[in-house]
């Protein structure tokens, strides 16, 4: 599996699209379990960096990319979202610093830390209804070979019937089984975008 | 004197906070990173990066709940000044109290940290 710059910069344009589809979707989710923000968020975050990507066709490379990605959607999402996808693409800038494509195990590593940053930010772990339970098994799956599809699909399907034990939507605690994390949606609409960009 | 940096989602919650405060170390120096802009609430990184700049000498960041501490500690590691800023993750209101009159009483950095740890993290 490879990532270019290019096809990362248009995954990047097609999730600021699919979170202006399901803004709604996101909002109401985080109403029942939270603060009622996300979808209006995302949405806000996203279509800065459109903004920021249709000015500037051309990076140098993965990291200058990221690096742009992160600070922007650090400034303009707000709430938790805006430190916790802003700490992905800042991980992904710093491991894929002058790499103009990634592929095996740099592909591997600019996931990995892009984790390990979301769980140190939020203090969290898998398990607790986070995005990180869509982002791990992904992971997994690209470290494996496997199906990424499916390993999204089987994540978000798993962090609805499980229990939040972080974030706002902890303080509802039973009531949040059976509910899909609207974080965790957003996270399977951007790495469904992602897994579009990662060829052979 | 060790300047404190309350970070709130709320700012009337922060502004009630500093007035309360005050009585108490009338003299400690107390910014705020509150609120949004239009009085909304919430978290801005940006508004904890404009309270570093304004600070008159070291500082101690405290923070809410949720991305409040997150965006206390993204700001921490891009800040490039050379003010030592530190944050310690204990309660807003009674860990503002004691950290604004020790502060008040000329304590460091290092004395006021250790005293709040010992008081909440038990
Ligand atoms: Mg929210």
């Amino acid at each position: 599996m490879k990532l270019t710059t290019n096809d990362l910069r248009t995954a990047l344009l097609n999730a600021a699209d699919k979170m202006e589809e399901h803004k709604d979707e996101l909002t109401d989710l985080d109403r029942e379990i939270g603060d009622g923000d996300h979808g209006i968020n995302m949405s806000r975050g996203f279509q800065a960096v459109k903004k920021e990507l249709e000015a500037k066709q051309d990076f140098a490379d993965l990291g200058e990319l990221s690096k742009l990605v992160g600070m922007t959607l650090i400034k303009t999402v707000g709430g938790a979202s805006g430190p916790l996808y802003g700490t992905i693409f800042v991980k992904f800038a710093n491991t894929w610093k002058g790499v103009g494509e990634a592929e095996g195990d740099a592909l591997v590593s600019g996931f990995e830390e892009a984790l390990e940053g979301i769980k140190t930010r939020g203090k969290a772990d898998a398990g607790e209804k986070t995005m990180i339970d869509v982002w791990t098994p992904f992971i997994n799956a690209l470290k494996s070979e496997g199906d990424l599809s499916h390993a999204i699909d089987e994540g978000l399907a798993h962090s609805k019937t499980i229990m939040a034990t972080k974030g706002r939507a902890s303080y509802f605690g039973e009531a949040t089984k059976g509910v899909q994390d609207p974080g965790a949606l957003s996270s399977s609409l951007l790495l469904n975008e992602l897994k579009e960009a990662l060829h052979d | 004197m060790i300047n404190l940096i309350l970070v709130s989602h709320s700012g009337k919650l922060a502004e009630g906070l500093k007035d309360l405060l005050r009585e108490m170390a009338a003299e400690t120096p107390i910014l705020l990173a509150a609120g949004l802009a239009d009085g909304k609430i919430g978290t801005d990184v940006g508004r904890i990066e404009q309270a570093f700049g304004n600070i008159s000498d070291d500082a101690l960041i405290l923070t809410d709940i949720g991305s409040a501490t997150m965006n206390a500690e993204l700001a921490l590691e891009l800040y490039a000044g050379d003010r030592d800023i530190r944050f310690v993750d204990v309660p807003l209101v009674e860990g503002g109290f004691l950290a604004a009159v020790l502060s008040g009483q000329g304590k460091s950095l290092d004395e006021i940290i250790t005293a709040l740890e010992a008081e909440f993290k038990k």
